[in-house]
């Protein structure tokens, strides 16, 4: 009833200037709750971190606080150690990503086929995924290390070392042993995801093109990768960012040698941060680390909509 | 184009039995149309054709040539699945064009093979669409659109029309026929339409429970079905089915019906060739099943007819189904007249004769 009396007055113009007001802010005060709470959760201590990037916050030194303007950058830019962290990020990631990827693909399509107790392999094929990323990090370095682990003298034996070393120090080729940790553990993702979006294959397609005349890799080829393309996408995505931020193996296995070899920036952010304490340079880092990652899935999603759009 | 020759075929998922020794052979061009109610294996028989089924036992010869353990690429067939089983990713073009591409056909060739296709089947203006944006009907098209490009030795269907509306059935089916007279490939088409099969088939396979129940022309199936199953199952109003008991003297053979009905068979045994001393030898006294198709019902005889109620009138703007009481007997009768009868009328019928068939009572086997 009020409703109808309050839009006729408003159609004649004569409502009090503070009802109007009320009126116009009411849709605001609906949703005012839930934006309160994504402001107070999600950006606050965004833009208080963003913050820390152009101010001088060292923990030990009582004076800092004060604003700097784009001093961190100017610094950063010349960072030897910070361009090296980033070349260990790319090597880091993409290593990490493009073989958890190819392995998990292959366990997929090999899961996916029927044979017997492929529940308890699927199952199987999970666990990795449940091991807390600190304990495979110890039990890796481990593996690695010839005085408890067996990989060395199996490297040895083999022929590929000239002698059972630890991957582990060895500044050429330390990365991988983080990487190769990390493969182990990534791998369920990419095999339980891309599984999932293989069986949601409708089976007759591929019958179709058995009957026109394909063979398994054009089927695989034709019909498998088109419809595993969005899926393929958002998963590389994602991972990739993920792991681009992950420095747990790393910090456990060899804490970023030896001299700074395995230093990726999301570990060297944690370096800055908390052995030297100097929050302001860790934050800046952080904001660079965060916008080249921001345009690397603005890109991944533009790729992933015109698959989408294709398909 | 091809034969296809299936001899001996089994089908067994474990101690599950499927088919039960399939025997078949499918002349060149010939049109085979496979009926039977739902599970009793059609699909089963048509993907085993395509090689999308291991073969429990028998072998399968396409042109001569044994294709027990070839895989469906080499054996140069093409299949209208009932889903369509269209590439969602293509367009209409690159879905018809994939066979050919695969098997590296020239850029020319190809256009002119969708182009000839597209024609055919009236897809020109879509061939650029993909198949979402395609309605059931076009979708339909475009399966069959990839099937005949490609000139395969077979065309086999399964159920190609079951997903489209009435009225579109009946067009894809005049459209399936044309094509069928004009490409003249052998073909075999999985259905439990009996129209479809009726107005398609060169020869119509009756399938029941994994066993082939009667081969022959559309007509021989509806005209003398072997047994009890195919005289139930072709047809529609189906046939009646009325439990007789066979009589027989030196002179003349009749079926005593329940309550002292007693239908003479004189005339069908003439029809069937059969002279009277010969079908002497079904004994006297069987147990037998008589069957009379409802429009062979003879409404309003006059003279000699039985006094049958009228139970339930069904108009199908055709003619009339008027369903009968004759005793203890219920039937149904067609008649292409209107009919002014109305619930409870007497009304006088007569079961000419020469359109009885008689069955076995116990195996269902025809008799006469
Ligand atoms: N993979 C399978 N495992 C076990 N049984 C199966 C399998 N596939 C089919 N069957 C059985 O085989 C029988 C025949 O199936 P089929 O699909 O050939 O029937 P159909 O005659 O095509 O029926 P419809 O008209 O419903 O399509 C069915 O009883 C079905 O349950
Ligand atoms: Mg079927």
């Amino acid at each position: 009833m009020s409703l109808v009396a309050s839009s006729s007055r408003h159609i004649s113009g004569q409502r009090p200037l503070l009802q109007r007001l009320a009126m116009a802010s009411e849709p605001y005060l609906y949703v005012a709750p839930a934006l309160i709470l994504i402001v107070a959760v999600m950006l606050v201590p965004l833009v208080l971190g963003l913050s820390y990037a152009f101010r001088d916050v060292r923990l030990l030194n009582p004076f800092s606080g004060g604003f700097v303007g784009l001093d961190h950058f100017r610094v950063l830019a010349s960072d030897v150690a910070f361009a090296r962290a980033l070349k260990n990020t790319l090597l880091w990631a993409g290593a990490s990503v493009s073989l958890q990827f190819t392995f998990g693909l292959i366990l997929a399509l090999l899961l996916d086929r029927p044979f017997r107790g492929r529940a308890i392999a699927q199952a199987l094929v999970f666990l990795p995924w449940a091991v807390p990323s600190f304990l495979s990090g110890l039990n890796w370095a481990w593996m690695f290390n010839p005085v408890v682990g067996p990989l060395p003298h199996w490297a040895f034996a083999l022929g590929l070392t000239s002698a059972p070393t630890n991957l582990l120090s060895d500044p050429t080729m330390a990365m991988w042993g983080p990487i190769i940790a990390n493969v182990w553990w990534g791998i369920p993702f990419f095999a339980i995801t891309l599984l999932a979006a293989l069986q949601a294959i409708p089976r007759d397609l591929y019958e179709a093109a058995s009957i026109d005349g394909a063979n398994a890799v054009q089927r695989f080829l034709s019909i498998t990768l088109p419809f595993l393309a969005p899926t393929i996408a958002i998963t590389v995505l994602l991972r990739t960012v993920w792991i681009a931020n992950f420095a747990d193996l790393i910090i456990v296995m060899t804490n970023g040698g030896p001299a700074d070899r395995t230093q990726i920036v999301a570990s060297y952010i944690f370096t800055q941060a908390f052995r030297r304490l100097d929050f302001g340079y860790a934050s800046a880092i952080a904001v660079v680390l965060l916008v080249l990652l921001m345009t690397y899935s603005l890109l991944i999603v533009l790729l992933r909509q015109s698959l989408l759009r294709r398909a | 184009m091809a034969s296809i020759d299936i001899v001996g075929i089994r089908k067994a998922y474990g101690a599950l039995q499927i088919l039960h020794g399939i025997d078949l052979t499918i002349r060149d061009g010939e049109f085979i149309v496979l009926v039977g109610p739902s599970g009793c294996g059609k699909s089963t028989l048509l993907r085993m054709i395509a090689g999308l089924e291991d073969i429990s036992a028998g072998e399968i010869r396409i042109d001569g040539r044994r294709v027990n353990d070839l895989p469906p690429r080499d054996r140069d067939i093409a299949m209208v699945f009932q889903s369509y089983a269209l590439y969602p990713h293509m367009t209409v073009a690159e879905n018809m064009s994939y066979s050919l591409r695969l098997r590296k056909t020239g850029r020319e060739k190809i256009a002119a093979a969708i182009d000839g296709a597209a024609s055919i089947l009236g897809l020109n203006t879509l061939m650029e669409r993909r198949p979402k944006a395609l309605s059931g009907g076009q979708r339909q098209r475009v399966a069959m659109g990839r099937a005949i490009v490609r000139a395969p030795k077979a065309f086999l269907f399964d159920e190609p029309l079951s997903n489209l509306d009435a009225r579109l059935r009946e067009q894809m089916r005049g459209e399936i026929k044309k094509l069928h007279h004009s490409l003249s490939a052998t073909s075999v088409y999985v259905t439990h339409d009996q129209i479809e099969a009726m107005t398609l088939a060169d020869r119509i396979v009756a399938l029941n429970g994994g066993v082939v129940q009667q081969v022959g022309t559309p007509l021989d199936l509806y005209d003398r079905p072997a047994n009890l199953f195919v005289a139930g199952f072709i047809g529609s109003p189906a046939m009646n089915m009325i439990e007789g008991r066979y009589r027989s003297d030196r002179v003349s053979a009749w079926v005593e019906l329940a309550e002292g009905l007693i239908l003479p068979l004189h005339k069908t045994l003439q029809r069937a060739g059969i002279d009277e001393e010969e079908a002497a030898d079904v004994e006297d006294g069987a147990a037998v099943t008589i069957g009379i198709r409802p429009e062979h019902i003879f409404l309003d005889p006059g003279v000699g007819g039985f006094e049958a109620t009228v139970e339930l009138i069904e108009p199908t703007g055709l003619g009339t189904i008027l369903h009968l009481r004759l005793g203890g007997v219920s039937f149904k009768a067609f008649s292409l007249e209107r009919s002014d009868a109305a619930i409870g009328d007497r009304l006088s019928v007569s079961l000419p004769p020469e359109r009885l068939h008689a069955f076995d009572a116990a195996d269902g086997v025809r008799l006469i």
